[in-house]
């Protein structure tokens, strides 16, 4: 049998794979939830064929920018300190322990020993404090990393393995932050090269290198032979069994699809709902639904200016939209309606359906309370002669048709409550611009990263001013001072409780001022075919390792 | 495209003529209903169409062609045949004025050629030949890509790529015709330049072109498909064919009204379109 079994099922991280070398172990034969079995052992070679339908990175070092496609792609050749285990738990992986000092204001990372990056150059504390003044260093441009790592004031080498942080304030989500592929380590004197140099060919410890990158076309991955994974039985001892990756970018949803139905390609990400649907009554199609965490799918409303600044007309809009009706038609019920700001993978997630439900009544009578009482001819509302429009730029490449679509079916059921929906598709590039200029009003941006602390990412003052990279993160210009007070102390307890109450206070005020309308998780379906087998092992933010994958003949 | 089929016409010419209900009437009678058609759909959507294009019922996406809805709905609920009849209005406004403004401009291109001196043709000639040597659409494209997306900035980008090849052909007519005995006459009967242009050189200059431009609204209005098809249209949700055949691609595997039927309107007009040009090319030439 396969070592996890192909089947719709969560993914699977390092625990999960100890878990299954177990049970490989003390049984073979029967195949899992009634699939076909696969015969024989793990084979090793052959290439396996990725067709991604994210937007190909314009650098495959993940420390630059720091999107889900670097991830996707970093996961395979870079490692991080820290990962999840099966439970959501954060154990070391790179490192091999850290604690912290009584006022939480000093860590000391300990690292393993005796591993080497694919360049030859060891991995030590010395690499560990280059990889994140890599990350500070505003000519890098790190957006993702750079907030990640923002509290680590100052670095002391104590030993090759220790290596000790001092932060600013004391930092809970730290050892998250460590796990993330935006986080993850790089050889020292690969970083030293020009960054054009280091995009091109980042250089980690994991189980792939990066051998050549044809831009507009593909990634090509070949096996690190010396490769063993740092963490006893996570995956098997040694090198991959694939001999190779080639990273293929197909944008075309319904073309990577077909693509994967005649064997051209073994395993596609970005899965629309419909293939989800009829590949869960295929033999041949295996799936893996890995919801991302961090934040939620959902709408951002700009609150920084009309007609968002006004509670009564956030909440109107929220009310007037039909959420549900969409998804389930949409989505072909694969993905469920979340009432909450969080990844329904956090475990401190805080959910409230009562705010979120349909009141087209209400609606109305709260656009009449906010001033927005005259109609135009065309039915919208006004307000001073001012037609009550909103402007909702849309990312092609960051939302599946699906969503487009959910979109299109919210402007329409807004306008029954007067509000003129304006959406903008546009590319990644002039999507950013707009988002630069505050010239939105309501906007869906995926935001992942570990843990609860994505919410002082989303909602925190702070976040209204742009990183480096021009990148804010927070898009619904939440500017709250007790939201502000909550996700600061959240941040600083190392108390397990008291992280959870201060965060869900944090959440009740973010639903509640109707500064987000939830929609669902993120999304993050894969799908492979009849010869890929060893699928399930993640990284910490749900981006599939090949480590253990195989291809069978 | 115009040129080739120009060049063809003395072929098309030389077939036998015979009684009135012959294969070769038929085509375009049913070719003028079509387009019949779709100027009514233009002018007067809710005639043809009284369900709104734009109203949404999720519960009954994905439906195929019924008593409810002739062609089905799309991923929204929305009645495909009512979203087809509406779009019938952006696509021709957008072929006719994209033709006008390329005939426009090609007008003045060519006469200048035509009637200007040895440096203004060669001038002429070149900027035609550049803009030539660029696919038509990829021009578009760029214009688009400058310019952003919309109903206006397609019309200006169609037009523009459609205007060198109608140049051309104005340019040669008016310097076939500018020695011809006809004009030759005039000028010695003392007619005023903008006279012979007005009376003599227009008309007969613009007579092929306009034949050839009845072909150019259909390659005009696939021209916008293609662009509206690339999300370079209207904003959604508006009932554009291309963008309503990019929407339904998606869904091509279970649900191929989506695509079929706007590909289908597509086809229509563009092969209307060069039916009746063909057919009004025939009758000058033969006239």
């Amino acid at each position: 049998m396969p070592a996890i079994p192909r089947s719709a099922r969560p993914a699977t991280t390092v625990a999960g794979l100890l878990a299954a070398a177990l049970l490989l172990a003390g049984c073979a034969g029967s195949g899992g939830n009634g699939e076909p079995s696969a015969a024989g052992d793990p084979a090793s070679g052959g290439t396996l064929v990725y067709a991604s339908g994210d937007a190909e990175p314009t650098c495959l070092d993940p420390h630059v920018g720091g999107n889900y496609p670097q991830a996707l792609l970093a996961g395979q050749y870079l490692e991080t300190l820290y990962t999840k285990d099966d439970d959501g738990r954060i154990i070391p992986w790179l490192a091999s322990g850290a604690e912290a000092s009584a006022d939480g204001k000093t860590w000391t990372l300990k690292l393993r020993d005796g591993i080497t990056f694919t360049d030859g150059t060891a991995f030590d504390a010395a690499t560990v404090k280059a990889n994140i003044e890599h990350l500070q260093d505003p000519d890098t441009a790190s957006s993702t990393g750079y907030l990640a790592v923002a509290k680590i004031k100052t670095m002391d080498v104590v030993d090759d393995t220790t290596l000790k942080l001092n932060l600013s304030a004391p930092d809970s989500a730290l050892l998250e932050s460590f796990s993330m592929p935006w986080v993850a380590m790089e050889s020292a004197k690969a970083l030293a090269r020009s960054q054009a140099e280091n995009c091109a060919s980042p250089v980690g410890t994991g189980p792939f290198t990066v051998k050549k990158w044809t831009k507009q076309d593909s990634v090509e991955l070949v096996r690190n032979e010396d490769y063993t994974p740092p963490v006893k039985g996570a995956g098997h001892d040694g090198p991959a069994y694939l001999e190779g990756i080639t990273w293929k970018f197909i944008p075309e949803a319904a073309t990577r699809y077909a693509a994967l139905q005649s064997g051209t390609v073994d395993i596609i990400d970005n899965a629309q709902p419909d293939t989800i649907k009829s590949a869960e009554g295929s033999d041949n199609i295996g799936h893996l639904d890995a919801p991302r965490p961090g934040a939620s799918n959902r709408i951002e409303l700009n609150s920084s200016k009309a007609p968002f600044d006004d509670e009564k007309v956030r909440e109107a809009f929220v009310r007037a939209v039909n959420v549900d009706d969409g998804i389930s038609s949409l989505f072909f019920d694969t993905a469920k309606r979340s009432y909450s700001a969080l990844s329904s993978v956090e475990p401190m997630g805080y959910s409230d359906p009562s705010l979120f439900g349909r009141d087209l009544q209400e609606a109305n009578r709260l656009l009449d309370a906010a001033g927005w009482d005259q109609r135009d001819a065309a039915g919208y509302r006004t307000k001073d002669g001012k037609r009550l429009t909103l402007s909702f730029p849309v990312s092609t490449n960051q939302s599946v048709p699906a969503e487009q679509s959910l979109f299109q079916q919210l402007q329409a059921t807004a306008k029954e409550a007067g509000f003129e929906v304006k959406l903008h598709l546009l590319d990644l590039s002039s999507w950013y611009g707009v988002l630069g200029e505050n010239d939105y009003d309501l906007v869906s941006a995926p935001y992942t990263k570990v843990g609860p602390d994505v919410l002082r990412t989303l909602f925190h003052t702070s976040n209204t001013v742009p990183a480096p990279s021009g990148y804010f993160s927070n898009h619904a210009q939440v500017k709250d001072k007790k939201l502000d007070a909550l996700l600061e102390s959240a941040n600083a307890t190392t108390d397990q409780q008291e992280r959870k109450d201060k965060y869900t206070q944090a959440q009740q005020i973010v639903l509640g001022g109707y500064y987000i309308l939830p929609l669902y998780d993120q999304q993050n379906h894969f799908l492979y075919g009849p010869k890929v087998q060893g699928v399930g092992a993640t990284t910490a933010v749900a981006s599939p390792t090949f480590h253990d994958t195989w291809l069978q003949d | 495209m115009g040129n080739a089929s120009t060049r063809r016409a003395g072929t098309l010419r030389r077939r036998p003529r015979a009684g009135w209900l012959r294969a070769g009437n038929v085509l375009p009678a049913v070719a003028a209903l079509t387009a019949l058609f779709l100027v009514l759909a233009a002018l007067v959507p809710g005639w043809l169409a009284p369900a709104d294009p734009l109203a949404i019922d999720p519960v009954a996406a994905f439906r195929g062609p019924s008593g409810a809805h002739w062609l089905g709905t799309d991923e929204s609920g929305r009645d495909i045949y009512s979203r087809i009849v509406h779009g019938a209005r952006p696509s021709l406004l957008i072929g006719a004025a994209a033709t006008a403004l390329g005939l426009g401009l090609a007008l003045l291109l060519g006469l200048a050629a035509g009637l200007g001196g040895r440096w203004l043709d060669a001038g002429v000639g070149r900027i035609v030949e550049v803009l030539l040597a660029l696919p038509g659409l990829l021009l578009a494209l760029v214009f688009i890509a400058l310019a952003g997306p919309g109903v206006a900035t397609t019309i200006v980008a169609v037009g523009l790529s459609t205007a060198p090849g109608y140049a051309r052909i104005i340019r040669t007519q008016v310097r076939a015709l500018r020695t011809s005995p006809m004009i030759e006459a005039a000028r010695v009967l003392g007619h005023s330049p903008a006279r012979i242009l007005a009376r003599h050189l227009l008309p007969n200059a613009l007579g092929p072109v306009l034949v050839l431009a009845t072909l150019g609204i259909g390659q005009a209005v696939v021209w916008a498909s293609a662009l509206s098809f690339l999300g370079l249209g209207e904003a959604p949700p508006a009932p554009e064919w291309g963008a309503m055949l990019a929407a339904g691609r998606t869904y091509l595997g279970f649900a191929w009204w989506m695509t079929f039927f706007p590909g289908l309107a597509i086809v229509a007009t563009a092969a209307s379109s060069t039916v009746l040009g063909r057919s009004l090319q025939r009758r000058a030439v033969g006239a």
